[in-house]
């Protein structure tokens, strides 16, 4: 087996499931993220390992495929088939609710935690910020890791177009901590115009008229002031996204990047294990979602003996035609799964998944318990099997 | 956006407003679409502009043209490409207000604006929209507008409403000042109805639908109008409802295996009982579809235009067009 591919569909994400103690599902928007993480937890949680699985996602669908009404910022249970009482929990990721408690758990005194959300700035900041998503992911990572006491912590990454943004969240605070720009408003005595447009290196009567006319004076000082009540808790938030960086690069976590077999969902996926090879993180496996999958036995059919076949039975009696008809939805999907399998061939060129685990489309969501264990028994099972 | 009294009436007519504003659940193919309601745009003789964010040169690829950038360009009969990009918004801005490029060039690329754009709230989303208006609004020497129709591959539903609230909420922090200004006439442009459409796109799935039917209320609280919900990939009924039921309680794998036999297909049972579950799922797919369809017409105040899917062993421009010919076929 020297096919690189035929090597990965061999290999399935039982060691993950039954090892690792992170398991992050990576890729781009609708590809099921949030039920492979949810089929990921429940394997591991029949196993015996005590496992939590977050979500960032702000539909509430892992809610609805784990059959819970809600789900929020505190751990909750699930009952599942096969898996002890309290041996699985679930939560979603409150981007608010846990920038809050960073700030409760760290500021250090309630009057400063007091003017910190009083800030206008924080208030925008935590609920549109696109970047505080996976940054708050990251936090709550470290959080669950340091005190929640689980064997594993499933983790889906926020349904950002870029995936990537995961990876480079950190590392984006770390910069802006260390930067000029942050610098300068933490200087006592900051005044807006002067110490903004030496920070930026341009004049400072430019800098000054060019902010104030286009925002106005007033925004300037919000902005420090935000920036100061935060001072001496930068070293924790770039000491925490650090610590979670390297947990990520450990053989304690894994990566799983879920894909569709279309072209954009697999290029996204190419992208990030490209990434995940140069950080050094390691890799379980990609997943592929949604596939078209015609059913083994039917490859046996010559595709124009059949094609023949159909022409004649379509113009004979009723239950021929009918079978004429399922000739040419199967051909349809033989179509269909000649077109996936080249896409993943070509996001594949030169890139190791490690495991590559094929799931066929399914007539129906996975939204139930008994479906989430067929798809994480496809998951972690004997690929002979399929 | 303060919500209007009343929502404001949806409209059946795909280019009723100069701006549309194409968004839906991940995976349901909202690029797609939006190229194909750009082709549709031209081919009713609308001087038709593709705008993406957030770039990663989807529309580049769907067209087998070359990178897409900050230059409009026209790259096909009647339809120009842009790939927006906020630096470059920023920079344009900047000029704009200041004449000369001294001051843009001096703060693009400069620490505040990697703020700007990556921790300041929305402000990455108020320049991307503030380059659209731009758009709408710019009009030629002749005085009319330079763009009949200008298709946005927006951000997916999920981040939807924070993207057309950004304007709001920038303006809210902001107080006073041209950015106040631009806020403002951002936000007067996405509620007109004359001028900006939302086209959400969906599947008959039902995650997606559910998602489309969440955003249709927050989207209608926010004040914009929505056109025509898009279906994208319905499976076309390829059984009738004799067929249907043959195939669910007549043939077995031994009675399809003879017919196969017989038209010189050499067949066995395991054949036969194959091709049955190929017809039982194509059924099931028939039946989630309709169930769907139901929903959709039963709880979304909008009409919906359906797509077909395609099987082609590839996709690409040719496949596009056909889009396009479903949906203008659609439209007045």
């Amino acid at each position: 087996m020297s096919d690189p591919l035929a090597v990965a569909r061999t290999r399935r994400l039982d060691e993950a499931v039954a090892q690792r103690r992170v398991l992050v599902c990576t890729g781009a928007g609708g590809v099921g993220k949030t039920t492979t993480a949810a089929a990921l937890a429940l394997q591991a949680a029949r196993l015996g390992r005590r496992t939590i699985v977050l979500t960032i996602d702000p539909a509430r669908r892992l809610a609805q495929s784990l059959g819970l009404e809600t789900l929020d910022n505190t751990p909750r249970a699930v009952t599942a088939p096969g898996v002890p009482p309290g041996g699985l929990d679930a939560m979603m990721l409150d981007m608010k609710r846990t920038f809050d408690e960073v700030v409760e758990r760290t500021a250090g005194d309630a009057n400063r935690v007091q003017r910190i959300m009083a800030n206008r700035f924080y208030q925008q900041l935590t609920e549109t910020l696109a970047g505080t998503q996976e940054y708050m992911a990251m936090e709550k990572l470290a959080d669950l890791h340091a005190t929640g006491g689980y064997d594993l912590i499933v983790i889906d990454t926020p349904p950002t177009r870029n995936a990537l943004d995961f990876l480079d969240a950190p590392n984006r605070l770390t910069d802006f901590l260390e930067g000029r720009f942050l610098k300068m408003f933490l200087r006592p005595g900051f005044s807006a115009g002067k110490a903004v447009g030496r920070a930026v290196g341009i004049g400072t009567g430019l800098f000054m008229k060019a902010a104030s006319r286009l925002t106005g004076a007033q925004v300037l000082d919000d902005l420090a002031d935000f920036f100061q009540s935060f001072e001496g808790m930068y070293e924790g938030f770039k000491s925490r996204a650090q610590q979670v960086y390297r947990l990520l690069q450990s053989p304690q976590s894994a990566f799983v990047v879920v894909a569709s077999p279309e072209p954009a969902a697999l290029r996204e996926a190419r992208y990030f294990l490209q990434r995940l090879a140069q950080e050094g993180m390691p890799t379980a496996g990609l997943v592929v979602n949604r596939m078209s999958m015609p059913p083994l036995v039917l490859e046996a059919l010559d595709p124009e003996a059949a094609a023949a076949a159909a022409a004649k039975l379509a113009r004979g009696k009723a239950d021929e035609r009918t079978v004429a008809v399922l000739l040419g939805l199967h051909a349809q999907r033989r179509d269909s799964a000649r077109r996936e399998q080249r896409a993943i061939s070509a996001a594949l060129h030169g890139v190791d998944p490690h495991a590559l685990i094929e799931v066929p489309l399914l007539p129906t969501d996975v939204h139930d318990a008994a479906a989430l264990l067929r798809l994480g028994e496809w998951m972690v099972g004997d690929p002979a099997r399929a | 956006m303060s919500p209007p009294a009343a929502p404001p009436p949806p409209s059946a007519d795909l280019f009723g407003a100069r701006l549309l504003i194409v968004t839906g659940k991940g995976g349901v193919g909202k690029s797609t679409v939006a190229a194909a309601l750009a082709l549709a745009g031209v081919r009713s003789g609308r001087k038709t502009c593709l705008v993406e964010v957030e770039s990663r040169q989807t529309m580049a690829a769907m067209f087998a043209t070359s990178p897409w950038d900050f230059t409009e360009r026209e790259f096909r009969p009647g339809l120009w490409g842009l790939s927006v990009d906020p630096e470059a918004s920023l920079a344009e801005y900047l000029d704009l207000f200041y004449g000369a490029g001294r001051l843009s060039k001096l703060v693009v690329g400069s620490s505040a604006v990697q703020f700007a754009t990556t921790a300041a709230p929305g402000v990455k989303d108020v320049l991307l929209i503030g380059k659209v208006k731009e758009m709408e609004q710019r009009r030629g020497s002749d005085g009319r507008h330079v763009y009949d129709l200008i298709v946005l591959d927006a951000p997916p539903t999920g981040r939807i409403v924070n993207f057309l609230r950004a304007p709001e909420s920038a303006g809210e922090l902001v107080g006073i000042g041209p950015i106040r200004q631009q806020a403002q006439s951002v936000v007067d442009m996405l509620v007109d109805p004359a001028r900006t459409r939302l086209q959400l796109v969906t599947l008959l799935e039902e995650m997606p639908v559910q998602e489309t039917l969440e955003a249709v209320e927050h989207l209608h609280a926010l004040g914009v109008t929505l056109g025509p919900v898009i279906v994208n990939r319905v499976e076309a009924a390829r059984l009738s409802d004799a067929q249907r039921s043959a195939v669910r309680d007549k043939l077995d794998p031994a009675a399809v295996a003879a017919i196969l036999d017989r038209a010189g297909l050499q067949a066995d049972e395991a054949i036969g009982e194959a091709l049955l579950e190929v017809g039982a799922a194509h059924l099931a797919r028939q039946d989630l579809q309709a169930e769907m369809r139901a929903r959709l017409a039963a709880d979304a105040p909008v009409p919906s235009i359906e797509l077909p899917a395609l099987h082609a062993d590839r996709f690409g421009p040719a496949e596009l067009d056909l889009l396009a010919d479903v949906l203008a076929e659609q439209s007045p």
